[in-house]
């Protein structure tokens, strides 16, 4: 019982998984005292001094705006779409097979082929991002629109509503927040399709750090690498959660409400 | 002011078939009646109401307000849903504001006709109040006081108490009448609850059978305003619970569900 | 059947219009070969590869370690998730481990995995079990979560042990929500196992593929894509009806 009220303290059980994991790891280490598994401290100061280096700033910002591009472009272009599919058989049924037959493709793997295509800049990875979260986007987007309830579109056109008003103040504002289901999920996915486009050309960004710091058996720097990526991929949850909290302020809680 | 002539409708279902929802239904409704369509789950007593909205349109028939055919939604015809219909992301006012605005009502007018209107149903301490933050009785009376609010000429109730308790629905139901009391409009209300059906309405029409007709068409003769206690009190409120409760039954075991 | 020819038109109109430009556009010239090569070329190629014994090999290990990571994240998550839905201590936990785990990308773990387990299957099998056991653990714990209480109490009530009460009854009903979560387990796995090895393998189609990068093979780049997406959509329509035969 007691233990039950502790864990819903707001803010602790987070904190106590990591303090596990932190321990977990530490005593791993201790124990294996090999160099393949660093202990937290020699992460840590591997880390600061990564933090310290302007490199990695720049490395960091140069994968961050890769991901947030492809981001971007699947937005403007996947959610629209995915709405639009949601109101209109007729182009839900065109598109949707092309989407399951693309699905289990790991778009990560495209790049070498895109790569020869667009060469060495950012346009492969960016391209490669855009296929990774134009999918979850497009699904949610669809799911949105086509789940308004259409008592409420007949209210509106009851009121006087032409079609297209009903669109923008009715069908728009109820798809909402499975649009930022779709973000949450196509987020994640761009960040996993970036690091490992990244690994797998290993010209340069955090996947690239990664298995350069392996091949010069600088483990400390793949731990501290592995830390980095999981930072961001936290710190961008957090930011989208609190940002979809504002904007769908109606619907409560978390995807994973279900627990007694 | 409502005049429905041989009005059939027919679906398309799922597997590809033909479904007939309702068929050759005559009815008319006076200006300033209350009128009830009563029956069975399945009977298309809906069907009708969203006819009459053009929220769907008819197969066969002629469906006319006020002299006019009827060929889409619009505000003359404001309808109450079972499923409240509220907008989730505007608060309690936002709301019933927003059949005005949409008609062009200049927004201050629009929010003091709207802080009124809370007023008569109660609810003008939770104007800021969201959707969602308030039980499914005081849903409703948002809902009904968002379509009263734009004063159109004829309400469209699709078993708006359906989803509540009981005892909330008593109350809701006496408010109605209340609030009806008042401006006397048109009423078209769906039910499937024979007692709500006498309680509020002149005139009953019973609807049956797949696909679903009219069976009968039974006038409440009752005195106004109807007040619950003496209702329950009046033999011949009895008498048309027997007559109606009697004539489902029959349809019932005639269709042979 | 016929009436619904026109959807089936409708379907397939995409897939089969960009197949027939692409394979216009090469023969034209318009793309060199070097860099797309016609379908029909990649279809050839496939068919090649099918009557090649090495291809086989490769599959045979990209599937094993797919179903070995599957396996795993099958068993655990499951469970896990039942257990975790019948105490509220349990939730809690189960909840804050996914929420503190998911924004994580399990790729990252990639190179830690190598160092700890080595070069071979392990890291694979690891990974693919590390990115398929959340969205089974999730499906899982609130397809049990939602069973109805008053299904649960009649069981008890008939003398089921709480441990058969969990896999005999509590499983059943939550199976429908449960086999989509595994569903797009069984795509992330796909997509991860051949990911990792084309990132650090020596045998495998990921690696069949990132050493068709190397020798500059084209052609050779395309057909392990083929594979996947097959396996993949082959799993995918597995599960579909095995889902529809649990719902029926």
């Amino acid at each position: 019982m007691t233990a039950t009220r502790i864990a819903h303290l707001p803010g602790l059980m987070p904190l106590a998984v990591l303090a596990i994991t932190l321990l977990l790891w530490q005593s791993g280490a201790l124990m294996l005292r090999a160099d393949f598994l660093p202990t937290v401290g020699l992460t840590w100061d591997a880390l600061t001094t990564l933090g310290g280096e302007s490199d990695t700033a720049r490395m960091v910002y140069n994968s961050l705006r890769t991901m947030f591009a492809g981001f971007g472009l699947a937005f403007l272009v996947t959610v629209p779409l995915g709405l639009a599919m949601g109101r209109c058989d007729w182009l839900r049924e065109m598109i949707q097979p092309t989407l399951t037959l693309f699905y289990p493709m790991p778009k990560a793997a495209l790049m070498p082929i895109f790569m020869l295509w667009f060469g060495l800049g950012d346009t492969s990875k960016i391209v490669v991002i855009y296929l990774g979260a134009s999918l979850p986007l497009l699904y949610h987007s669809y799911q949105g629109a086509a789940s308004v309830d259409e008592k409420l579109l007949w209210q509106a056109s009851a009121f006087g509503m032409s079609p297209l008003r009903r669109l923008f103040k009715v069908v728009l504002p109820m798809s909402l927040p499975d649009v930022f289901l779709g973000c949450r999920v196509a987020m994640s996915m761009a960040l996993i399709v970036m690091v490992s486009s990244e690994m797998i050309v290993r010209q340069d960004g955090i996947g690239g750090l990664m298995f350069n710091a392996l091949d010069l058996a600088q483990y400390d720097y793949v731990y501290a690498a592995i830390v980095i990526v999981a930072l961001i991929g936290a710190l961008l949850d957090i930011a989208l959660e609190a940002l979809r909290r504002r904007v769908v302020f109606w619907v409560p809680g978390d995807v994973l409400e279900g627990g007694r | 002011m409502i005049a429905l002539e041989n009005v059939s409708k027919v679906f398309r279902t799922r597997q590809g078939g033909l479904h007939k929802a309702i068929e050759a239904v005559t009815l008319d409704v006076a200006e300033g009646e209350f009128v009830s369509i009563l029956g069975p789950s399945g009977c298309g007593k809906s069907t009708l109401l969203y006819i009459v909205g053009g929220f769907v349109g008819q197969s066969e028939g002629r469906v006319e307000v006020a002299g006019t055919p009827v060929t889409a939604p619009g505000p003359d015809r404001g309808p109450v849903f079972q499923e409240f219909a509220l907008f989730p992301w505007k608060s309690v006012l936002q709301n019933v504001m927003y059949g005005m605005l949409e008609q062009g009502v200049k927004t201050a007018e629009a929010k003091s006709r709207a802080q009124a209107m809370l007023r008569k149903v109660h609810l003008e301490k939770y104007a800021d109040f969201y959707p969602r933050e308030l039980s499914g009785g005081m849903r409703q009376r948002v809902a009904i006081a968002r379509t009263l609010v734009y004063e159109p000429r004829i309400l469209l109730m699709d078993e708006p108490f359906g989803a509540l308790d009981a005892h909330t629905r008593i109350a809701l139901q006496n408010e109605l009448l209340e609030i009806w009391e008042r401006d006397r409009k048109t009423v078209l209300f769906v039910t499937h609850g024979v007692d709500e059906a006498v309680t509020l309405s002149d005139k009953v029409v019973v609807m049956s059978g797949t696909p679903g007709h009219v069976k009968a068409v039974v006038d409440i003769d009752l005195p106004r305003p109807r007040v619950r206690e003496d209702l329950l009190r009046n033999p011949r409120y009895q008498e048309y619970i027997i007559e109606l409760e009697r004539m489902i039954d029959r349809g019932g075991q005639h269709d042979g569900h | 059947m016929l009436d619904r020819l026109p959807l089936y038109a409708l379907r397939c109109s995409l897939p089969l219009a960009a197949l027939l430009f692409f394979e216009a556009a090469c023969r034209a010239g318009l793309f060199p070969p070097a860099l797309l090569p016609a379908p029909s070329a990649i279809a050839l190629a496939t068919l090649r590869a099918i009557t090649d014994l090495h291809t086989w090999q490769s599959l045979a290990i990209t599937i094993g370690r797919l179903l070995g990571g599957f396996g795993i994240a099958l068993v655990v998550g499951v469970t896990a998730g039942l257990l975790a839905s019948q105490s509220r201590l349990g939730s809690a936990i189960l909840q804050t481990f996914i929420r503190v785990f998911s924004p994580v990308p399990k790729i990252a773990l990639y190179p830690a995995l190598i160092l700890l387990l080595g070069f071979d299957h392990a890291p694979k099998v690891l990974l693919v079990a590390a990115d398929c056991l959340f969205p089974i653990l999730i499906a899982s714990y609130q397809g049990a979560c939602r069973v109805e209480p008053k299904l649960l109490w009649s069981a008890r009530a008939m003398g089921t042990g709480r441990l058969r009460l969990l896999f005999r009854v509590v499983l059943p009903a939550a199976a429908p929500q449960l086999m989509t979560g595994v569903k797009i387990a069984a795509t992330v796995g796909c997509v991860v196992v051949f990911i990792a090895e084309m990132v650090a393998s020596s045998n495998g189609i990921g690696h069949d593929l990132a050493l068709a990068v190397r020798t500059l093979r084209t052609v050779e780049m395309f057909v392990p894509l083929v594979f996947i997406s097959a396996i993949g959509l082959l799993l995918n329509a597995t599960l579909s009806a095995v889902q529809r035969r649990l719902h029926a």
